[in-house]
């Protein structure tokens, strides 16, 4: 058992620093082949991706896993050949070097999960020994012996120069699920300094005022102050580079692209931007769909591109940057943008609201069952649908809108929050329940004035900046069982990407940081709330799940 | 131990021999085992009342009991859930196990406690009207449900414990938290 966990941190480290390298290496070749079909030899970058391939391979013998070992080897090879042997230098060579790049970063990725798979590799390795039309009798019996004397001092050098920077600012590797235990203390201590003011004023309106009550009053605002400044170095410790989501997809968008037999370049920046390991962990399938539907349906083919003007290669570009507390990624192509009247056409087959200009109209793609797709492709229905990576998106707490012009191409806009596990949230009373309001989705509070709400076909209805909205009440929807004889103060404004829905509340509580918790799953899936919180007096309340409120087709009885 | 003394190979002696000779020791051994240790295998229990009624749950599924504090309810969630609690800062989910056994909701009062068990590496609390004690009893002493007890649910019982004048109606936690909610209709 012991040793079994052993192995698996063993594994854990394999992958954590075998994993980058591939994907670095995957994406050096591909600019190799970029170059070498513009018809520049050059080949400097080989020498330095010859000896990453080597430490790959020293680590994958160590490990035993020969699959990665001999497909390391079999690079090392054609890398040797590229140096020594400039006619090599061909894209044909370059895709070869791609392909095992590639398999790879598969194999090291799925390390933890099952066993490499050897006949890949072995097939992978007769590809290599056809293309150099010389025998390999090393791919198929790598030495395990020790390396030559100078090889093995270069590598030890290179081991101690490698991360410069990790010895002399102390880096260390920790568990991710160490970070979440943090947080989760800081949470308690949010909790408890949160009743504080509370205590605070109870205690000032026994006494009055004395010296010890001032400087009482002192600590409390003080300690809050250095408790905002522990969360943000905390959540600093969460934050990684996007680069390390957009790094797979430079293979993704070639492979893909290749497959429809079009020319795509994707470009990325930004990707120094910082966020949550939470968030990016989620935001990798929704973007790997965006890239999809960009290369096979926005993009044109070359001889289209070249007919319309337009360079015959494409360029996808996958950029971040920070704004305040958000991150906005975009994904912008330059094809064909979409086609309004088909989306028009086929929401009016859906029986879906088609009212407003082409911008609303493009919104519509992100309805469940539609479909930008011209036709059927084999990737088409691979992977997950456009409602799906929106829904993906939303229910992180962020929105995505699309723009797209005739002919000239489509952007995606994302935005994100920068972390998932600290929430801004309005606290809400609803029959004596309290609920917190992720305040990412509230538009805006608004106090019930006598025939601000109107009973339309029995669903609520209110005028809010000029257009209608409807309005839920709160206890109907979160069934409380209350049976409220009084109105309900509030309503508030919840939005969801486009949606909007006002839901009545007795009280508005106040603002509070919340410290999200998960519910266990015999609770069900309830799709009112998201999670749970702990408050100052130590009582849960549940989060409501405002897209999925937003979204609820039946409206409850005002 | 001086058995390794005793059971020294003598010299001379074959060693089919040694082998019988280590072979009887170890009946001995055995039997005498029997003697100061009780024949059949010993039950850990925690027992609680649902009304008149006395329960029993495997001890070693019990993490702790710990008094009723307030407990949230949750929109949308299933009958038998009562709601959510704050465990030292971790969220609790309560079973109503009276509903569950076709009983009516709780109404907690002083005694009322919450058993925290461990079920498939998924902790929940118990809602009960009171914690009365741990017991210790022989599982010859538990035999499966009689017909009297085997109502709407049945199915969540294992069996029950004779104790002197007393029955303790085993649970059967696994089904009761995790077999869909068939066996209870709803009493309202």
């Amino acid at each position: 058992m012991d040793s079994g966990n052993a192995f698996g941190d063993l594994t854990q480290d394999y992958i954590a620093e075998c994993l980058p390298l591939a994907e670095a290496v995957t994406d050096a070749f591909l600019q190799l082949e970029r170059r070498w079909r513009e018809g520049d030899a050059e080949a400097d970058s080989v020498v330095e991706l010859k000896r990453t391939l080597h430490t790959l391979k020293g680590n994958s013998a160590m490990m035993g896993l020969r699959p990665m070992q001999i497909v390391a080897h079999a690079l090392e090879d054609v890398c040797a050949r590229v140096v020594a042997d400039i006619a090599a230098r061909k894209p044909e060579i370059a895709a070869l070097l791609i392909e095992g790049a590639g398999l790879l970063v598969d194999q090291i990725r799925g390390a933890a999960e099952s066993p490499a798979d050897p006949v890949r590799a072995e097939g992978f390795i007769a590809r290599v020994a056809a293309a150099l039309a010389v025998p390999t009798p090393g791919s198929r019996d790598v030495p395990p012996a020790p390396e030559p004397a100078d090889r093995a001092g270069l590598r030890l050098e290179r081991r101690r120069s490698e991360r410069p920077d990790a010895a002399a600012g102390g880096m260390i590797r920790v568990d991710f699920r160490r970070l979440d235990a943090l947080l989760e203390i800081f949470g308690e201590a949010m909790i408890e300094q949160s009743a504080l003011p509370e205590v605070y004023r109870r205690l000032a309106a026994r006494c009055g005022s004395c010296p010890e009550i001032g400087e009482l009053d002192r600590v409390v605002v003080a300690l809050r102050a250095t408790m905002k400044r522990l969360e943000s170095a905390l959540m600093d410790t969460r934050l990684l580079p996007i680069a390390t989501v957009f790094a797979r997809f430079n293979r993704l968008v070639r492979d893909l692209a290749q497959a429809e037999r079009k020319q795509i370049r994707l470009v990325t920046e930004g990707g120094e931007t910082l966020l949550d390991k939470a968030i990016l962990d989620r935001i990798g399938e929704p973007l790997v769909h965006l890239l999809t539907n960009a290369v096979v349906h926005g993009v044109e083919s070359a001889e289209e591109r070249l007919r319309q003007g337009k360079p015959p290669e494409a360029t996808l570009m996958l950029s971040a940057a920070a704004l305040s507390d958000r991150v906005i990624v975009t994904v912008v192509d330059d094809g064909r943008g979409l086609d309004t009247e088909r989306i028009l056409a086929q929401a009016r087959a859906l029986d879906l609201d088609v009212a407003g200009g082409a911008d609303a109209a493009h919104g519509l793609i992100f309805q469940p069952g539609l479909s930008t797709a011209e036709s059927v492709s084999h990737v088409a229905g691979r992977g997950i649908g456009l409602a799906t990576a929106a829904a993906a998106i939303h229910a992180l707490g962020g929105s995505i809108e699309v723009r797209s012009r005739p002919g000239r191409g489509v952007v995606f806009t994302l935005t994100l929050p920068l972390t998932l596990a600290i929430l801004r949230s309005l606290i809400v009373e609803v029959d004596q329940e309290r609920y917190a309001v992720p305040l990412s989705h509230v538009a805006e509070t608004v106090r019930v004035q006598p025939n601000t709400v109107h009973a339309i076909d029995g669903r609520g209805v209110a005028m809010w900046r000029g257009s209608a909205i409807n309005v839920t009440d709160g206890g109907a929807l979160l069934g409380t069982g209350g049976t409220h004889s009084a109105p309900r103060n509030y309503f508030v404004v919840l939005f969801s990407g486009p949606r909007r829905r006002g839901l009545l509340v007795d009280r508005l509580v106040g603002h509070q940081d919340v410290v999200v918790k998960s519910l266990d799953p015999s609770l069900g899936r309830p799709d009112v709330v998201s999670g749970a919180t702990i408050l100052g007096d130590g009582r849960v309340a549940c989060i409501l799940d405002a897209t999925g409120i937003v979204a609820q087709r039946e409206v409850a009885q005002v | 131990m001086t058995t390794p003394a005793r059971v020294a190979r003598p010299s001379g002696a074959s060693l089919s021999d040694f082998a019988d000779q280590i072979a009887a020791q170890a009946q001995a051994a055995q039997s005498l085992a029997q003697v100061t240790e009780p024949a059949v295998a010993q039950l850990q229990l925690i027992a609680f009342r649902l009304d008149a009624e006395e329960f029993g749950l495997p001890l070693a599924t019990v993490r702790e009991v710990i008094r009723v504090g307030d407990i949230t309810r949750v929109p949308q969630a299933p009958e038998h859930i009562r709601g959510v609690t704050n465990l030292r800062g971790r969220i609790l989910s309560v079973v109503e196990i009276r509903t569950r056994l076709g009983l009516n909701a709780a109404v907690p009062g002083p005694r009322s406690r919450i058993i925290v068990v461990e079920v498939q590496h998924r902790v929940v609390g118990l809602l009960v009207d009171s914690v009365s004690q741990v017991l210790k009893i022989g599982v010859d002493r538990v035999i499966p449900a009689p017909d009297e007890v085997r109502s709407e649910a049945s199915d969540h019982i294992s069996g029950v414990a004779h104790l002197d004048q007393r029955l303790v109606i085993l649970l059967d936690l696994e089904r009761m938290l995790f077999a869909p909610n068939r066996a209870v209709p709803s009493p309202s």
